[in-house]
């Protein structure tokens, strides 16, 4: 259980996050692949803080990774309700105005 | 052995959660298996001696993004096919392999981390003297209100701001 496990499981995340981003049409979708991203970044500080050096900085910053997916989950999703509501669609494709 | 078990269970649980994500068709199924994942990355959280993290990790994530999630994509009506492969009407049921091996190894890591946080608790508790107490949470507390306290400070504004941006955007408009 070295380092280069910790960093693969978090390349592995952070691939198929960006797959899904890429792939998927659907912008919930995307929504959950920025969150397996961003698991992935927090993963990574905390692995560096447990092999690296034994300060609790990189468990910080985990921390606060969260509570910013927190947030933008809570307004990501505020969005897509608004969307759907004015375009009964959550295709990414429609999404093409700013406004309506 | 006990961290090996953990760590290889959180390994497989991550690695198939997010495989999960990618390959599924249906939106639902790709919610869970987001949660599956975010649990295998608690459980690796736990390996790394990072306790607080790994409860904060189950409690926001699994406790509140996903089941957020759930409510948008049943809200949006995002996941509509009624219809099996053969053309029959779908029977509401328990789920089916992968969902139960999901839920089953998503119970075994969440008990196994929960187990290593307050493995301090159970580590002789018999004994006459005060067992060598090992946390991060103290030390994580004292970091938050010393050295990133003005991160801290505007982390809690932020949350504010999107609590009331996300209400706003989403509030039915009379037309």
């Amino acid at each position: 259980m070295s380092l280069f496990w910790y960093l693969s499981v978090s390349f592995v995340l952070f691939f198929c996050g960006i797959a899904v981003m890429i792939a998927r049409k659907n912008i919930i979708a995307i929504l959950l692949g920025i969150e397996l991203i961003l698991n992935a970044a927090a993963l990574n500080f905390a692995a560096y803080t447990r092999f690296l050096n034994q300060n609790l900085d990189g468990h910080i910053m985990s921390l606060f990774i969260i509570i910013i997916a927190a947030a933008e989950a809570a307004v990501g999703l505020a969005i897509v309700i608004r969307f759907y509501q004015i375009r009964e669609s959550i295709h990414i494709d429609d999404a093409t105005q700013l406004q309506h | 052995m006990f961290d090996k078990l953990l760590f290889f269970s959180s390994f497989l649980l991550t690695i198939s959660g997010a495989a999960m994500v990618l390959g599924s068709k249906d939106l639902v199924r790709a919610c869970i298996a987001l949660l599956a994942c975010l649990f295998g990355v608690a459980g690796l959280y736990a390996t790394l001696n990072a306790d607080f993290l790994a409860a904060t990790q189950l409690v926001v994530y699994a406790g509140g993004v996903v089941i957020l999630m759930l409510f948008a994509i049943m809200l949006t009506g995002g996941s509509n096919n009624a219809v099996n492969r053969f053309g029959i009407n779908k029977v509401p049921s328990m789920g089916d392999g992968k969902t139960l091996a999901f839920g089953i190894l998503s119970g075994a890591v969440a008990t196994l981390t929960i187990f290593k946080i307050t493995k301090n608790v159970f580590i002789d508790y018999n004994l006459q003297e005060i067992p060598g107490y090992s946390s991060t949470v103290e030390q994580i507390g004292q970091l938050l209100v010393t050295n990133h306290v003005l991160a801290f400070e505007i982390s809690s504004i932020l949350l504010l701001g999107a609590l009331i941006g996300a209400a706003v955007i989403a509030r039915p408009r009379k037309s």
